[in-house]
């Protein structure tokens, strides 16, 4: 194996949320079924919620890159934290109005009920749990309009849990988690991903017995199985290039260098 | 480009490290394991030497037979053996009658035939010593001049005489009923023997050769062992009577009254006084 085969190996994990990058699972195809037919049906919120590097940003991305060649569809990966700065973001966006003064809440609700942009327009916003309460409240109260529909993501954890319930529990009518992959769905996607980008020679290396002490090592979670995966790939380049691949051998992945790789990582606190 | 080196030094350490509780937990349980073993394994044995030595000790009660097979009272040999008359004809493995025996110090008043098996002489191995290294000729010739020491005075030959001699008598009367006993063949069983002396010089072992040799009619041989049973241990009292004895059949009867004569100034033995006395009378021939 060439040494190109490993960068390019390398490259597939990089931490990046590109739709192109997403890899078709069974159940994650399922779950993102469920929110495509969500957005069709006349619901004010949708949450989309789970653990970091679940995929809660890739399917935004997804589903952003699919709803936008037929509908209005906004998405906000960073969070806009400034509410006068959101809402002056969300006027020249959804309905072309540039506003230069500060806009408030008022101000901004005006505009949304002289619109008459026919469908109603849906805005995607990542990292919601970063937004402060009192701007989570006025979203809700423009979501009740319906004149905007919004899909939401949080990080699951106990504290975002009690915003969930404190602020969507009665509004939301479509919540969606999302969770670590299984050890089967694991393997489907490391070799899915090797085998998108041609490295067929990668995506073989990968058994059962090693993608189980990945799996191990990860619990899969797709972000920490890229950085791992990286890193892996990372090391492989390294040895290639200081010919000692023999010593470690090719045809499957080698356990000691996964385990070098988590190290690297710090999934192993060595 | 990633720093492979530092990185497996790393990756080693850490393989160590969670191999430290492994490591620990199997050399734990290694260890517990042998101590049990050890620890059951030294149970067993004691209890097999218990029930060994039970047994044992019935045996002595029980049988005859068996007074011989305590390897630590060799003049229950003599005793034993004094009654015991082989009949050359009959040294073939069919059963040898024995009787109650009247008189057990007189050997020519025999009414007992007891022709024991020899395997207890293995149990003696053990509590042998290495006295005699050199290989002892099987026939040497009969040296009349022969140095016969005796200058160590052995209270205990009397006492031990009178305890063997009741003990035998006991397990004799214990036994009325008529013993069959299968035996060896005697030669076979003299030429292990020997064997087996040459290996430990038990002095035991030797002065059972002079016996047996002597019963079978063999007296330069059985002088010679009696002769080498007194070079090893001299206050064997057993050595010098077949010694005497020896002597009178090769025709030799001055040096055995001679013999008789200087061990009893040093040992005052009785079985040797009777022996004299009856050498001198012409009782014994």
């Amino acid at each position: 194996m060439s040494s190109s085969i490993y960068i390019n190996s390398k490259n597939v994990f990089l931490d990046t949320v590109n739709s192109k990058d997403y890899v078709q699972l069974d159940r994650v195809s399922t779950i993102y079924q469920a929110l495509k037919d969500s957005i069709k049906k006349p619901l004010k919120m949708i949450l989309l919620y789970g653990k970091p590097g679940t995929g809660k940003s890739m399917f935004l991305t997804k589903l952003y890159n699919d709803l936008s060649s037929s509908q209005i569809v906004h998405i906000y990966q960073t969070p806009i934290l400034d509410e006068s700065e959101f809402y002056k973001t969300l006027a020249q966006d959804i309905f072309s109005t540039k506003y230069s003064g500060e806009l408030n809440f008022t101000q901004f609700m005006k505009i949304v009920e002289n619109s008459d942009i026919g469908s109603i327009p849906v805005v995607l916003l990542d990292e919601a749990q970063l937004y402060s309460d009192a701007l989570m409240e006025k979203i809700r109260l423009i979501s009740d309009t319906r004149t905007i529909k919004f899909v939401i993501t949080l990080h699951k954890t106990e504290e975002e849990d009690l915003i969930a319930k404190e602020h969507f529990q009665t509004r939301i009518w479509e919540s969606i988690e999302l969770e670590n992959a299984s050890n089967a769905e694991l393997k489907i996607y490391i070799q899915k991903k090797l085998m998108k980008a041609n490295c067929f020679d990668s995506a073989n290396m990968f058994t059962s017995k090693s993608v189980n002490k990945i799996f191990k090592l990860t619990n899969g979670n797709y972000r920490d199985t890229n950085k791992l995966l990286y890193a892996l790939f990372d090391i492989y380049s390294a040895y290639d290039a200081n010919h000692q691949l023999s010593s470690i051998g090719t045809t499957h992945v080698s356990n000691k260098l996964i385990e070098m790789s988590a190290i690297h990582t710090g999934l192993i606190n060595a | 480009m990633l720093n492979t080196r530092d990185l497996e030094e790393r990756w080693l350490k850490y393989k160590i490290k969670s191999y430290i509780p492994h490591a620990t937990i199997t050399v734990s349980l290694v260890i517990i394991v042998v101590t049990i073993s050890i620890f059951f394994t030294s149970s067993e044995e004691k209890s097999i030497d218990l029930r060994e030595e039970t047994k044992t000790i019935k045996d002595v009660k029980q049988e005859g037979e068996t007074v011989i097979k305590v390897a630590k009272v060799t003049p229950a040999i003599e005793q034993n053996t004094q009654v015991i008359k082989i009949l050359p004809e009959k040294v073939s493995s069919t059963p040898v009658e024995t009787k109650k025996q009247p008189s057990l110090n007189n050997s020519d008043d025999i009414s007992l035939k007891l022709t024991p098996s020899l395997d207890f002489m293995k149990k003696m191995q053990h509590s042998s010593l290495p006295y005699y290294q050199n290989e002892i000729p099987a026939e040497t010739k009969v040296n009349s001049n022969a140095p016969i020491y005796s200058s160590q005075i052995v209270e205990e030959v009397q006492e031990l005489d009178i305890e063997e001699n009741t003990e035998t008598v006991t397990t004799e009367e214990e036994k009325p009923e008529r013993i069959s006993i299968q035996r060896r063949d005697a030669s076979d069983d003299i030429r292990h023997i020997i064997k087996r002396f040459k290996k430990n010089n038990n002095p035991a072992l030797s002065l059972f050769i002079a016996k047996k040799y002597y019963e079978l009619g063999e007296y330069h041989k059985a002088y010679n062992y009696a002769l080498i049973t007194n070079e090893i241990d001299r206050d064997i009292d057993a050595s010098w009577i077949i010694f005497a004895k020896s002597l009178v059949k090769l025709n030799q009867k001055e040096m055995a009254i001679k013999t008789l004569k200087q061990y009893m100034e040093t040992s005052h033995s009785s079985s040797a006084k009777i022996l004299l006395d009856e050498i001198i009378s012409g009782k014994f021939k």
